[in-house]
């Protein structure tokens, strides 16, 4: 019973986000100078032009009666129509959903196979060694400071002037042809996953370091525990709870919010859709795009919330 | 977990398609194209970026060779039987991708949906006023005006003009506003939003052409990603507007690179009618439009590639404009004038802010050497970078700017391109253009004489009003470069072209590999 | 003859800790550049054709110059400037204002505390960069822009974990004290309270700059920032990815220095945090 209404009261707190978000965006766009009208007319619009494809879209009417046909259509499952190609925007999310998803997955997986042994390197490792400490702080400030596209830039640049292996944009799907596809999204990814790396690192190295101060690591290392096993055993799965958070909120981000990378690469994804939604002023594309990535936050929290469960039962209670 | 079996839908529907794109990898060309269309109605979207997709699947009724004269497109002739009578014949041989006949039926219907004002098409105007069309057969159309209107067969060259299958729309079996289906060399086989398009080849079309089976046009908006493209391969040919991305093009192996001069130039639209704007005293456009430094556009913005240009296209080739105090003065003069002016004005040094949309990095660049050459005079100038609809919308629609940089479209001939002075005809530039009567009377003088030493004398007149009105203001000519592998592709550009149909010959363009 | 003490702190915290003095060298010099940009020997930044187009490096142009055949170096100059003043400029006022709302949120608990959490949630879910397109594309680009974004990212930041660290006090026998002795609320929140939480806002500072200095340069590179003339590290990375494969210097100096700029801000935070957190007693999270 306790689980059912805990599991409820995150649901709706869930939902709620999510409701905020969708008023957040709705109102924000109305609020956006310029639309669609704008841009297939150029300077060709005419009010007799705007009126018309503002009533074929409903625009005409007040806000609120516009907000709450769109709350009661994504109840049916209809998420709008681009203005532009008078396609269902579903649609298109659903086709790209693949692409953002393995780029979020490898740039997780890169993330987490530099980020995390170099953190409990760092964690571990006696004070007196002073030199690999201030390595892994230096590949923490360096990978939090340099931004995706400043990356993603000089990547460009190295990859476009000299052919190696890798490419430079031109993305072709996984299921035409894995190797190409891994050569045009491993740039993007090694773009997103500096951060993440960074991030993952200094949790880590940090959340292992407080674990080594507790007694009973003092106690194992007494009892002659070998060092392997008290790492495995006592520090990472006591170390695990703010890492396991770090990973999901970097997730979460990597789901939601790789536009720049995906504009810079021209990777087709969510967030150059969602991007050149708002270019052009096509409001299901940008409302849809948003309210996916604020379910994306709930989702990946949720998703920690189970994670803890499962690496320490005794939060169950 | 509903959604989880239409995701590997996509994905399996993806290797599918794939399969199909290595049978037919033979005898492609891949295009890369800049940006996407911002509509599918070819009688509606008024962006280049929508005109060069329609130009591969759409034709229009007559074309322009690269000297801007009329060619045969879907009419192989055509006859002026009366100062407002028009007889076309329609070429036998030509028909839409799925197979049908071109009929008169359909040019008739083409020109009833551009006059429909339910169809908001821009190129309402330019057809002029029509009186009726006759169809006595099936490849013979005969139109009537009520007015002479000479630029009329200018603008069915205009791919705005395009003749779609009347019959499939009247069906219900084609929708211009989702679907692109004309009679040209290719055909619409696939479209991802943002992404790609696949043109596969018209089987119907006429002649052997078009010698390309496929085109495949990845979308890629930098223009270094596009470079890089070219260099590696990926793509066959593509368009640049920036001088400096060409000649670094030009150096690189199996890559050549074409210039191609357009009747179109870079322009700045003045605010006359807001009062709250600086520019409503005719003296202070007037300044701005004397100190303005066109050569150091044309030399630090182009490096020099391009030339300064004329409210009358320069590539036209009429001497109209160019005796303009603008023009003709130098710049010391002009500084002179311009600041004797904003003195008379009362407002020596005028607050303004330039306009110059972020779409393209070049308009930026315009804008901060016309902010230093504006500067010598005394005038402050802001720059604003808004994106391209809060622009569009601000400029054309609410008049809400002192003033904003912009290109023109010079079309095919100088009496279309000069009507946009008349904001009664042109529409569009009301929002900040000043009707002046004498300057309608001219430019509708023009508009009904044939091209002679007649015109060029009234286009000088026209000249001096505009240039005394300082209103819609020329810069430099705007060249275009088409970049290609050599070893990929045979290409044929036009050295000039009128309507941005920059792939005029593409049925023509040869795969190599 | 004694050093004079700058230099001997400089000296001290080059032996205990170099990546540390490294930082605050590296930040140090920035931000002297970036005040005294304009007055210093280095070229005008905003003075058209003083050398050729895209000319590399060279000792006239030690960073080359640009498309416009401008100088780059004052360019990275005032573009260094506009970086930190309006990253700096925002995340302070949000600071101020994110306490406030934590601390009354966290001291009356109940439906304000309500609200105010889950607006910080809706606010959080909401993709940082999404967010600024938005405002970017309702208010225009502009430095007003740029600081309303990195301020409405920043805000939760400053909400949540002032919020947290005020619940946590509330029930502490010196605020009871205090409110048993009749103190106001005024007092309580300003003498009591803001003392406790001051070291986890500087420490949320400091993180916040480097993020809101993310979020200026990424905002600036989609072209949403500061207008030319003027320029930031952003936008000159953006103007320069035009030229990337023939004018390389142009993109990587801007870049670079954006780079620096943000590590001395983060190794600088480090320092802070150390000092002012011990480890064991850091809330993980």
């Amino acid at each position: 019973m306790r689980h059912l209404i805990y599991a409820a009261s995150t649901l709706a707190s869930g939902l709620g986000t999510m409701l905020g978000a969708a008023v957040l965006v709705f109102v924000a766009l109305r609020f956006v100078p310029g639309g669609y009208a704008d841009m297939l007319l150029g300077p060709f619009v005419t009010p007799a032009a705007r009126e018309a494809i503002e009533k074929r879209y409903g625009l005409d009417q007040p806000v609120a009666a516009q907000f709450l046909h769109w709350l009661a259509a994504i109840a049916h499952g209809d998420f709008g129509v681009s203005m532009v190609t008078q396609k269902p925007v579903l649609d298109e999310f659903l086709r790209r959903a693949p692409v953002t998803l393995e780029l979020a997955i490898l740039a997780l997986i890169m993330a987490l196979l530099v980020g995390l042994p170099l953190g409990v390197v760092a964690g571990v490792a006696p004070a007196n060694a002073k030199r690999s400490v201030a390595a892994a702080r230096l590949v923490g400030a360096f990978g939090l400071s340099v931004p995706d596209f400043v990356l993603g830039t000089v990547l460009i640049l190295v990859f476009s002037m000299w052919s190696l292996w890798l490419k430079v944009g031109g993305f072709v799907p996984f299921g035409e042809d894995p190797v190409l596809n891994l050569r045009t999204v491993l740039l993007p990814s090694a773009a997103l996953a500096l951060f993440g790396a960074a991030l993952i690192l200094r949790t880590t190295r940090d959340a292992v370091l407080r674990v080594m101060t507790e007694p009973f690591i003092t106690a194992a290392v007494a009892r002659g525990e070998s060092p392997a096993i008290i790492v495995r055993r006592h520090v990472l799965r006591n170390a695990a709870i703010p890492v396991v958070t770090v990973i999901t909120t970097y997730f979460g981000f990597l789901l939601g919010g790789a536009v720049v990378v995906e504009v810079l690469f021209s990777v087709p994804g969510i967030g150059l859709y969602t991007y050149n939604g708002l270019g052009n002023r096509d409001y299901a594309i940008v409302q849809t795009g948003v309210l996916l990535a604020a379910c994306v936050f709930v989702a990946v929290n949720m998703l920690a919330d189970m994670l803890y469960v499962l690496i320490d039962p005794r939060l169950a209670r | 977990m509903i959604k989880g079996p239409k995701v590997f839908g996509a994905i399996a529907l993806g290797a599918l398609l794939a399969a199909n794109a290595t049978l037919a990898a033979d005898r492609t060309l891949v295009w890369g194209k800049p940006a996407e269309i911002t509509g599918f109605d070819v009688h509606v979207a008024g962006t280049i970026t929508s005109w060069e997709m329609y130009e591969m699947v759409y034709e229009t009724l007559l074309t322009t060779d690269e000297n801007l004269k009329l060619q045969p497109g879907l009419a192989e002739s055509w006859e002026q039987t009366s100062p407002t009578s028009y007889t076309f014949k329609l070429r036998p041989d030509a028909k839409f991708s799925n197979g049908r006949p071109v009929t008169s039926q359909d040019v008739a219907g083409t020109f009833a949906r551009i006059k429909d004002p339910k169809t908001a098409s821009y190129w309402s105007a330019q057809l002029g006023d029509i009186a009726k069309v006759e169809t006595p057969d099936d490849h013979t159309v005969k139109v009537e005006l009520k007015a002479p209107h000479p630029a009329f067969l200018a603008a069915l060259s205009h791919i705005t003009a395009a003749v779609i299958p009347i019959k499939e729309l009247n069906e219900g079996t084609f929708d211009p506003t989702k679907d692109l289906m004309g009679s040209g060399p290719f055909a619409v086989a696939g479209h991802k939003q943002d992404e790609s398009w696949t043109l596969s080849r018209n089987p119907y079309y006429r002649g052997n052409l078009p010698v390309a089976e496929k085109i495949e046009t990845p979308i890629i908006p930098d223009s270094s990603a596009r470079m890089a493209a070219l260099r590696d391969g990926r793509i066959d040919f593509s368009a640049f507007d920036n001088p400096d991305i060409a000649q670094a093009l030009a150096k690189t192996p199996n890559v050549a690179v074409l210039p191609q001069k357009t009747t179109n130039y870079y322009r700045i639209d003045v605010n006359a009618l807001n009062p709250k704007s600086p520019f409503h005293d005719k003296r202070v456009r007037q300044a701005m439009n004397l100190a303005l430094d066109r050569d150091a556009i044309a030399s630090l913005v182009f490096d020099g590639t391009t030339s300064v240009d004329y409210p009358v296209p320069a590539a036209f080739g009429k001497n109209a404009c160019k005796s303009t105090p603008t023009y003709a003065w130098s710049r010391d003069k002009r500084l002179e004038k311009a600041k004797a002016l904003l003195k008379e004005a009362g407002n020596p040094n005028p607050k303004v802010t330039l306009m110059a949309t972020s779409i393209d990095p070049i308009y930026p660049m315009i804008a901060q050497v016309a902010q230093q050459s504006l500067a010598e005079a005394g005038f402050q100038v802001q720059i604003e970078t808004p994106s391209l609809p809060d622009y569009l919308k601000k400029v054309f629609t609410d008049g809400d700017f002192d003033f904003a940089l912009s290109f023109l479209a010079g079309y095919t001939d100088p009496s279309m391109v000069i009507g946009w002075w008349n904001p009664n005809f042109a529409i569009w530039n009301t929002s900040f253009q000043e009707d002046v009567p004498a300057l309608d009377k001219v430019l509708d003088e023009i508009k009904a004489m044939p091209d002679g030493s007649e015109r060029d004398g009234k286009l000088d007149e026209a000249c001096k009003l505009i240039d005394d009105g300082a209103n819609l203001v020329a810069l430099v000519n705007v060249v275009g470069y088409v970049a290609y592998r050599t070893d990929r592709v045979k290409v044929k550009i036009a050295p000039r072209s009128g309507s941005s149909n920059t792939y005029r010959y593409i049925a023509e363009f040869v795969p190599l590999h | 003859m004694i050093a004079p003490r700058p230099f001997r702190f400089f000296a001290d915290l080059w032996r205990r800790d170099r990546l540390t003095a490294l930082g605050v060298a590296t930040l140090l010099i920035l931000l002297l550049l970036g005040v005294l940009g304009p007055y210093l020997p280095i070229g005008d930044a905003t003075r058209l054709a003083v050398g050729p187009r895209l000319s590399p490096p060279s000792w006239r142009f030690p960073f080359g110059t640009d498309e416009l055949g401008r100088s780059f170096l004052p360019r990275v100059v005032i573009g260094i400037r506009s970086t930190f003043l309006l990253s700096a400029a925002a995340v302070t006022m949000t600071a101020s204002l994110g306490t406030l709302i934590g601390m009354v949120a966290g001291y009356y608990r109940g439906l304000a505390d309500e609200v105010v959490a889950r607006s910080a949630d809706v606010l959080f879910s909401f993709p940082a960069l999404l967010a600024g397109l938005l405002i970017a594309a309702a208010v225009g680009p502009g430095r007003i822009t740029a600081i309303s974004v990195i301020a409405i990212v920043a805000l939760p930041l400053f909400v949540r974990i002032v919020r947290s660290v005020t619940l946590a006090l509330t029930g502490r026998g010196f605020i009871v004290a205090a409110e048993v002795a009749g103190a106001s609320t005024l007092r309580i929140l300003g003498v009591h309270i803001l003392p406790n939480i001051a070291g986890a806002v500087v420490v949320q500072f400091t993180y916040a700059l480097s993020i809101g200095m993310i979020i200026e340069s990424a905002l600036s590179f989609l072209g949403l920032g500061v207008q030319p003339p003027d320029a930031s590290l952003g936008s000159l990375l953006r103007q320069a990815s035009v030229y990337l494969t023939f004018a390389p210097w142009l993109a990587l100096t801007s870049g670079v220095v954006l780079s620096l700029a943000i590590m001395s801000v983060n190794l600088v935070g480090d320092a802070v945090r150390d000092a002012l957190e011990p480890l064991n007693r850091r809330a993980l999270t």
